[in-house]
């Protein structure tokens, strides 16, 4: 799988900084008014774009883009036109290029190219590298690298100072989400915990990109920590009232659980500054 | 009043003596089964305080809540199916055919989609026992009160099927992105990761239901004799029906809003002690109560020890033994049923 992954990663890969240069190349001489327009159709290109690119560039974002729970800059997302995430509405805007996730939404994305459409997409990034190239890569994109460079600047000085704050002490920390699915140490979730520099539980449960841990193993497995999305004691449905199983809270009151928001952590991108500085203020917190 | 002769009632008081002790059998097995292994000693210490504060845990706060529930659950369901099936002298009747715990369901899907409830409040049962309620007396208007067996099956098929339909479509309609894992709890029913504070928001519930339908016993036995013969012995039916549908709606929503739709219990337990017990339903009653709770304990530990990445929903294995066992009844009441049809 990763193999032929790699595969077909390259001649896109390639794809994509021709796009790019191309669109620097029609953007260089001239000035703003020749910076490509864009659509968004996934909740994480959304964000980056909303970051980086000047909003008269933006033609469409996501169906997400304005949910509170999940999309980081859901208030900016208001002033922009929300799309189905579906092929139809973008073929008629007719955008310079689409932004998309690499692994939703194949058909849409395929019959975009299709369509002669210039598709940059996205990986799910697995490490903090992963996602300083992709902001930088999508300051290329927008044609504003010293927008993404400013936002990388920021992202570091947020690990530094984190990681600061948990280097006194060393915590095992398992990321537990509804219904009992675990973070993998290789997720997103996983590359904070260890950026960071405090250990993530999953891999003592065999998991490496996530799956799903029933109570009595969490109970049994004893982390320092619990990192969950929500820390309201409000079970919506039966996946929230999992957290919230007098077992866990036992274990895992109030005082042991560091509540980092989804949108701070469901993408990588300029949100991961805001979930950074939020972990080390939840670990000052839980500590003292 | 038939009065059994006491040669009859040997079998019977050896059945439920049997029976009771294989349910708390499987009630300790259901306390010594789970994803962390601990040896029935340890399982026993900590279920009486010994051990570490963990196991502990695990035994009392994790297995003991699904294994009270399992056997709760499990007997009311199968003692809605006995009650049933004597109140319409009727070998399919029962909880699920009927509809009532997908429309049980369907209610307290309601309150969580409209976000009027926490999954943990009353309000939960409240709305699960008002659905299976309509839904048990929507089917026995339609069906009248002779009703043929083939009547029932198409009316409750109906019932259960709009029931289904609707649950699904009001949690995709929410706004909760999880829907189709929700979905699926509701529909297939899971004893998972239950709390006593699921055990204290349903067993009320089927206490109640469960003693609303043991004090009919004698009215069911009546009944046996035929509708006009129950009568002439100062049985008022249309009130029976009533007190039998209370109790049924009562058990089954109780149930049913804290573990989602678990079927074809209620069918099985009654059919499984009739050649053991004979036909008098007043006396079917106990037994088919712990044969249920036998069927969903021995159901739920059997999930959990069936290798799956994910878990296996117990109403999905109760419906894997159940539908057979339906198709079963089926071929061996074609008569009646091609009756019907003519």
């Amino acid at each position: 799988m990763p193999s032929s992954r790699a595969k077909r990663e390259g001649p896109r890969r390639r794809f994509v900084t021709l796009g790019s240069i191309l669109c620097l190349a029609i953007a260089g001489p001239s000035f703003a008014a020749e910076l490509p327009r864009l659509a968004s159709i996934n909740l994480c290109t959304d964000q980056l774009l909303m970051t980086l690119a000047d909003p008269a560039q933006i033609l469409g974002l996501s169906p997400y883009a304005r949910d509170n729970a999940r999309s980081w800059d859901a208030a900016k997302a208001a002033q922009f036109p929300l799309l189905s995430g579906e092929a139809e509405d973008v073929l008629v805007l007719k955008p310079d290029i689409v932004v998309a996730g690499r692994y939703t939404k194949r058909a849409t994305r395929e019959l975009l190219k299709d369509k002669g459409l210039n598709v940059v997409e996205f990986d799910v990034p697995r490490s903090m590298d992963d996602v300083k190239k992709q902001i930088l890569r999508m300051g290329d994109v927008v044609g504003h690298r010293d927008r993404a460079v400013a936002v990388v600047a920021r992202l570091d000085v947020a690990i530094a100072h984190a990681r600061e704050v948990a280097a006194r002490k060393q915590y095992r920390v398992l990321a537990l989400s509804r219904r009992g699915w675990v973070s993998g140490s290789d997720s997103l979730t996983g590359a904070l915990l260890s950026a960071v520099g405090l250990t993530s539980a999953a891999k003592d449960l065999g998991l490496r990109t996530g799956g799903f841990a029933s109570l009595e193993a969490i109970v049994s497995l004893k982390p320092d920590f619990l990192l969950l999305a929500e820390g309201s004691s409000f079970a919506e449905d039966e996946g929230r009232a999992f957290l919230l199983h007098p077992a866990l809270q036992r274990f895992y009151p109030a005082s042991k659980r560091l509540v980092v928001p989804e949108k701070l952590i469901n993408c990588g991108g300029p949100m991961l500054a805001e979930a950074l500085d939020r972990l080390a203020s939840e670990l000052e917190r839980v500590e003292r | 009043m038939v009065i059994p002769a006491p040669s009859a009632r040997r079998p019977i008081v050896v059945t439920t003596v049997v029976l009771a002790v294989l349910v708390a059998l499987l009630a300790l097995g259901s306390l010594g089964t789970g994803p962390v292994k601990l040896s029935p000693v340890t399982v026993l210490d900590a279920l009486f305080g010994g051990g570490s504060d963990v196991q502990q845990t695990i035994v009392r706060e994790i297995r003991l809540p699904r294994a009270i529930l399992g056997l709760a659950i499990g007997a009311i369901l199968g003692l809605s199916g006995a009650a049933l099936q004597g109140l319409l002298r009727n070998p399919l009747a029962s909880p699920s055919l009927f509809g009532a715990p997908q429309s049980a369901a369907f209610g307290a899907v309601l309150m969580i989609a409209l976000g009027w409830a926490d999954v943990r409040s009353w309000a939960l049962p409240v709305a699960g026992i008002t659905m299976a309620f309509v839904s048990v007396f929507v089917l026995l208007s339609i069906a009248g009160r002779s009703a043929g067996l083939l009547l029932l099956i198409l009316a409750g098929l109906a019932i259960s099927s709009l029931a289904g339909a609707a649950t699904a479509l009001v949690m995709n309609l929410s706004a909760n992105p999880f829907a189709a894992l929700e979905i699926a709890f509701w529909l297939l029913g899971s004893l998972e990761d239950r709390s006593f504070r699921h055990v204290q928001l349903a067993l009320p519930f089927i206490i109640a239901g469960a003693i609303l339908l043991m004090t009919r016993r004698s009215a069911f036995r009546a009944l046996s004799l035929g509708e006009e013969t129950a009568q002439s012995l100062g049985v008022d039916v249309g009130r029976l029906r009533l007190l039998v549908i209370v109790g049924v709606a009562l058990g089954v929503g109780g149930a049913v809003a804290v573990t989602g739709t678990i079927g074809f219990i209620g069918l099985i337990a009654p059919h499984l002690m009739r050649p053991l017990i004979g036909h008098d339903p007043g006396r079917l009653l106990v037994p088919s109560a712990l044969t249920g709770a036998a069927l969903l304990l021995a159901a739920d530990i059997a999930v959990r020890l069936i290798p799956s990445t994910t878990d296996i929903k117990v109403g999905v294995l109760t419906s894997i033994i159940g539908v057979p066992f339906f198709l079963y009844l089926i071929v061996r009441e074609r008569r009646a049923l091609g009756g019907g049809i003519a």
